[in-house]
């Protein structure tokens, strides 16, 4: 079952800027759901909108099976969030913060403490918000999108500032959340590399279109598939003919003759075949693409 | 009211704690009887007649509504429901306020009955005030003795309410801008240049047309004199229906946001 579905959503900011084209996305319930985009190409946008704080224009949300507009207020009930920056009031201490909400989801009292606990706050006292690091801060919203025990976690580049001693702790609280409560998490980052770690599932949009959809697994597929090889001789232009010859298509690459993927066979035959041509041999080397080179090639494309 | 209503007033209502609106309502709820207060035990040697009148708490409660009617309930008004409403803005909570399980009538109709109650406090302290200014020198100075005169409770309850619903238009005006402009200034601005155009526009025929006047000819329809021109339509029905109105387009413009963080 999946816990959001997006069907054909559009949104304009206006009639030449088109910020979604057409975006459909599905985030299995249990998973963790990296929802990736260099800055300015929709990710926020799509967070606002599965919240309410944008109107709609086209396509439909459904959360937990429910569609938004007519299931407002059940589905925030279950859903905890932080966009963008965090909202907090800055002259009331963490407890305070957490108290005034815990009045409108009336959840127990007991929550409080709990979810100050968990991220770290609970000696924080009498020091106002306003006063926290950034670390805290984030924290402390991490904790308000946690105090009503949420089935659904929404988080808008949540680690936005922190070290990367921050940042790990972030990614080991949202691994613990997933495993131990079974929240629902997505997340949206611009750097592969820091959620890499911490997903399952992978969307990556760019300028306003859905370019990827699918597990982590899948995406590793991708990279396997893009594996490509690397070759350097005395003469590079009489070695690419030669090549050619075995119906592959080598290109030319800062010096060196690029191949892609193909069998150890193959490597070997060609090897064989440039040595028997006079041609020396410096050097062979299989290129595995990483993931973030994967997700550069998205936005690229 | 529905439940979530009274949920999300308790929540708007912690907000406040230690915030600048709330300090505004006890020190202006204040300011003018500890005024009063000074300015007798200055005086002390008139006391003892003062006390002795007949009309010892009516002349107590023109003195201590002149400058509040002018200046101080408008400006409270005015900077009171400003604070309160751009607490949000000042933290960038707009965006969470909306992600909670609550509908917008309940979020805009909680937040303006809190202004509405904390002004209400603003009434009560400054009538705690004014019991407190006529007894403290009667404490603290020999020979003064406590007023003759009974207080006359219900005049003071119906001039209360009148100028609780001549304020109405001000909050409500000054609502629809801090809703509507993330700025600050521009909502005090604003309600600063009508408050002075209100002073001004006193002794204009038609001054009645700014709702911001209101207050200040109730003060002076109390026979003080002045150069005023006293309105003959019935201005608190008239406060009732622009606070009516104005909240109305307030509520319809917020309802209409298309974006709301």
């Amino acid at each position: 079952m999946s816990s959001l579905q997006i069907t054909n959503l559009v949104h304009h900011f206006s009639a030449n800027d088109m910020v979604l084209d057409n975006i459909n996305l599905e985030v299995p319930e249990g998973s963790i759901y990296g929802f990736l985009g260099p800055n300015g190409a929709g990710k926020t946008t799509t967070l606002k909108l599965i919240l309410g704080l944008l109107k709609k224009q086209q396509g439909t949300i459904t959360l937990f099976g429910k569609p938004l507009e007519k299931n407002h207020i059940d589905i925030l009930k279950r859903v905890g969030s932080l966009i963008e920056s965090p909202s907090l009031y800055g002259h009331l201490t963490a407890h305070e913060n957490l108290n005034l909400l815990q009045k409108v989801y009336q959840c127990p009292k007991t929550n409080i403490q709990e979810v100050l606990d968990l991220v770290g706050l609970a000696h924080t006292g009498k020091k106002k918000a306003g006063q926290f690091s950034l670390g805290m801060k984030q924290r402390l919203s991490i904790a308000i999108a946690l105090l009503h025990d949420p089935s659904l976690l929404i988080l808008d580049e949540p680690t936005n500032g922190l070290d990367p001693n921050g940042m790990i702790e972030i990614r080991e609280l949202l691994l613990k959340l997933n495993k131990e409560k079974g929240i629902t998490i997505i997340i949206s980052s611009h750097l592969l590399a820091e959620i890499e770690r911490l997903v399952t599932h992978i969307g990556i949009i760019n300028k306003g279109k859905l370019m990827f959809e699918g597990t982590l697994g899948e995406l590793r597929e991708k990279q396997q598939q893009l594996l490509s090889v690397i070759l350097e001789t005395d003469d590079n232009e009489k070695a690419t003919r030669i090549i050619a010859d075995n119906d592959l298509t080598p290109c030319m690459e800062e010096g060196r003759i690029v191949l892609p993927a193909i069998s150890k066979d193959t490597v070997a035959k060609i090897n064989r075949q440039l040595v028997a041509n006079g041609l020396e041999v410096y050097e062979i080397k299989a290129v595995r693409n990483d993931l973030e080179a994967i997700f550069m090639d998205f936005i690229k494309n | 009211m529905n439940i979530s209503f009274i949920h999300s007033f308790q929540s708007e209502w912690l907000k406040t704690k230690r915030s600048l609106a709330l300090w505004i309502v006890i020190i202006g709820g204040f300011f003018t009887p500890a005024i009063v207060t000074v300015a007798r035990i200055i005086q002390y040697r008139t006391l003892p007649s003062i006390y002795a009148a007949d009309d010892f708490w009516k002349l107590l409660w023109q003195n201590s509504w002149e400058s509040m009617a002018l200046f101080l309930l408008p400006l409270g008004a005015i900077l009171t429901t400003s604070l309160i409403t751009q607490i949000e803005y000042r933290n960038n909570t707009w965006k969470q306020l909306h992600t909670l399980p609550l509908n917008l009538t309940t979020i805009f109709f909680s937040k303006l009955f809190l202004v509405l109650v904390i002004m209400l406090g603003f009434f009560v302290l400054f009538n705690i005030g004014i019991y407190l200014s006529a007894l403290i020198p009667y404490w603290v100075i020999g020979g003064v003795p406590y007023p003759k005169a009974p207080i006359p409770f219900q005049y003071f309850l119906e001039q209360d309410l009148k100028y609780f619903v001549d304020c109405l238009p001000i909050v409500a005006f000054q609502y629809l801008l801090s809703l509507k402009y993330r700025h600050f200034l521009v909502p005090v601005g604003t309600g600063f240049i009508l408050w002075v155009g209100a002073l001004a526009s006193l002794s204009w025929k038609y001054g009645y047309i700014i709702p911001y006047t209101y207050c200040m000819f109730t003060y002076l329809q109390g026979g003080v004199v002045n150069k005023a021109v006293m309105p003959t339509i019935n201005i608190h029905l008239l406060a009732c229906v622009y606070f009516v109105g104005i909240t109305l387009v307030s509520y319809l413009l917020y309802m209409t946001k298309k974006e709301r963080f």
